[in-house]
């Protein structure tokens, strides 16, 4: 089952109410019981002390004693008659209430108060002993004698009225928790509107439409607006992405455009008419070698796609620690035969071994991708100088510099950007596709480095990397 | 006819200048870079130029501007990657005649390097009647007077060139200009070879000669 704020903020409301409203019928219950407990018991006493007043002791001087029933108290519930009987203690018995059972036991010792059924009647009982005869006649000779007196009254009008006050109470408290629930309920959802209303603004963002708008409510709801602005932000990040993205995919698409085009008019050109057999071989080689050129590319951009993924933290951690010298002077190796087909050379210096983390093939090709943009644009006979540089307390430092024709200034902005070339002429090497430069920027921030260029046109270019070198390298 | 074409991918030139050569019959130059390109165009009289945009040196787009701006009419067909409204848009308002998206088909690119050219010298359709001839440019085929005539290969293109300008005074520079590429001078006393062989073909049983020779100016195709 799903889980909702609505229906757990409900549940707790009505399970703490009812219980509240137990409570409150329970008080109220024996608060009643009590008062109204005590207010019989002040009756009965008063009536047992009217039914004691109706003993008289006879005329003669036997010290008899009679009872006047000529003056009987009403009971104290006209629908249910009183029990008494009194008791003299010489005479026994003397009166009794017409109903009054014999074989009821009355229990002997002191005064007290008690609850017995008969009939099925629920009955309050009290006993009182040692009650003087109030018709006491001066100067007459007898011992007095003292009564015992039981008094009866039927609790049924009394239960009934707890009965009633409890069920007050009880529909009293219902009738509130209904009236609470409902509230709470128009409450909660006036309350989640702006919750809604974020949802709905959120359904409407999509790749053609970034923008989320928020509603004037959410913002003044102080628990979401850090909801709203965290969505935000989440939103801005990923329209940067994919914006990213699209870019990259759109270039890639245009970029892969010239090729096919190449590939396709060799093909188109080669089925245009009968062709001798010399002539379809040059043609296929010739595609062969569109197709290479193709799958160049293809490659250069899933390079720099990797390149790119790593830069956004998928970085593999479990990498050894390599020495920076090491990686240049692969490179460098990797660049000589074309370094020597220019009549340039290259030159590395070093102020000492820097160790690093990292996968020396990514190094390698950072390197790599610089040198050769240095070496083609390197004029003949000149040096391209590598520098490694190891500071105390810095980042490692590698800079490549050239004594080219240097970048114009318009140019330099963009060079790192993908398939972005100042000048045509070079797209037909290696890398001339643009993307060189994108690589290894990528590859160095995702060492967690950084990659500048500084150039003055006619005097050349120098590429300074920085990587951080920790002290846990 | 003969075609410029400017672009920098050289198989893709050189298929292009291929099928130009081999099913249109045209002579074709190829230049690598703008400013060759640029170069080219200024200096020799082409009946339509093909220009790729992304070119080193100097872009297409300037070399289309600075063509324009020197007063040159010469049909330019753009092969361009870019197929978004605004650049196609700026492509046309900065004197461009018609576009193609890389990669296109080269029957296509034909097709429409034809029409240019045909609409260049005033001529909206692909069959051109004059008199009684009729030069049919789509597939390359000859009538006078409803009994078809085999040519050779020259002598068609100096007919077909002949037809795009009727009635008007074609010498014999401007032919050799149209019809070779850049080494024309060689061909210099080829023409009147091909005209004799043309005006035997085409009057052969009939009373009215076609192509009449203006001395010391040119050729006129007449009906």
């Amino acid at each position: 089952m799903r889980d909702s704020i609505q229906r757990r903020l409900i549940t707790t409301m009505v399970l703490f109410q009812s219980l509240l409203t137990i409570g409150l019928v329970l008080v109220g219950v024996s608060d009643t019981f009590w008062r109204l407990l005590s207010t019989l018991d002040t009756s009965m006493q008063a009536h047992a002390m009217s039914v004691a007043a109706l003993v008289r002791y006879t005329e003669d001087a036997t010290g008899n004693v009679y009872f006047d029933n000529t003056l009987l108290p009403s009971s104290i519930d006209p629908n249910h008659p009183d029990l008494f009987a009194v008791w003299a203690d010489r005479s026994g018995l003397i009166a009794h209430s017409e109903n009054w059972p014999k074989e009821l036991e009355i229990p002997s010792g002191p005064d007290h108060h008690w609850n017995f059924d008969w009939n099925n009647v629920p009955y309050h009982a009290l006993r009182a002993t040692h009650v003087p005869i109030l018709d006491r006649e001066e100067g007459k000779a007898f011992r007095p004698q003292t009564l015992t007196i039981f008094y009866a009254a039927p609790t049924i009008r009394l239960r009934m009225q707890v009965r009633r006050a409890g069920a007050f109470i009880a529909l009293a408290g219902l009738l509130l928790l209904g009236i609470t629930v409902l509230l709470a309920l128009r409450g909660i959802r006036r309350d989640l509107r702006p919750l809604q209303n974020l949802a709905q603004q959120a359904e409407r963002v999509s790749a053609q439409n970034w923008e989320l708008r928020l509603p004037e409510e959410v913002s003044q709801v102080e628990e979401l607006r850090p909801v709203a602005q965290s969505m935000k932000q989440m939103l801005e990040r990923l329209q940067r992405s994919f914006e990213q993205q699209r870019q990259f995919l759109g270039n890639a698409a245009h970029e892969l455009k010239t090729p096919v085009a190449v590939l396709k008019s060799t093909l188109q050109s080669l089925v245009q008419r009968e062709r001798t057999s010399e002539e379809y071989r040059a043609g296929i080689e010739g595609g062969l070698e569109d197709l290479e050129r193709l799958e160049q590319l293809l490659q250069w951009m899933l390079r720099l796609a990797r390149a790119e993924q790593w830069a956004h933290g998928a970085l593999r951690r479990d990498l050894d620690v390599i020495d920076i010298n090491a990686t240049c002077e692969e490179a460098i190796e990797r660049m000589r035969s074309l370094a020597q087909s220019r009549k340039t050379s290259i030159r590395l210096s070093t102020n000492g071994p820097v160790p690093f983390r990292a996968d020396p093939e990514d190094l390698q090709l950072v390197w790599a991708n610089l040198l050769e943009n240095a070496v083609r644009y390197s004029p003949e006979g000149s040096t391209v100088e590598v520098a490694v540089m190891r500071n105390h307390g810095g980042p490692a430092q590698v800079t490549f510099q050239d004594h080219g024709p240097g970048i114009p200034p318009q140019d330099l902005p963009h060079i790192f950007a993908r398939f972005y070339r100042g000048d045509r002429s070079r797209t037909r090497a290696t890398g001339g596709f643009g993307l060189g430069l994108a690589i290894a920027k990528a590859l160095v921030e995702a060492y967690g480095g950084t990659i500048a260029a500084e150039s003055q046109v006619g005097r050349g270019t120098r590429m300074t990397v920085e990587l951080p070198v920790s002290s846990r390298n | 006819m003969r075609v410029l074409i400017v672009e920098d991918e050289p198989r893709l030139a050189e298929n292009i200048a291929r099928t130009l050569r081999e099913t249109a019959g045209y002579a074709v130059d190829v230049a690598a870079d703008g400013q060759e390109g640029l170069f080219l165009a200024e200096s020799n009289a082409y009946d339509a130029i093909l220009l790729d945009l992304m070119l080193p040196k100097l872009d297409g787009m300037q070399v289309l501007k600075r063509i324009r701006e020197s007063g040159q009419h010469t049909p330019v067909l753009v092969l361009t990657a870019r197929d978004d409204k605004e650049s196609v848009v700026a492509l046309l308002n900065a004197g461009a005649d018609d576009y193609l998206t890389k990669p296109f088909d080269l029957g296509e690119l034909l097709a429409r390097a034809k029409a240019l050219i045909r609409r260049g010298k005033g001529q909206p359709s692909p069959v051109l009647n004059i008199g009684d001839l009729q030069l049919n440019t789509v597939d390359r085929t000859v009538q006078r007077a409803g009994r078809p005539i085999t040519l050779t290969a020259m002598e068609y293109r100096v007919l077909e060139y002949l037809a795009h300008r009727p009635r008007a005074v074609v010498s014999k520079t401007e032919l050799l200009e149209h019809l070779y590429d850049y080494n024309w001078e060689k061909f210099s006393n080829v023409i009147e070879v091909y005209i004799s062989g043309l005006r035997r073909k085409l009057d052969a049983g009939s009373q009215q000669p076609l192509i009449r020779t203006l001395r010391g100016q040119g050729y006129v195709l007449q009906g």
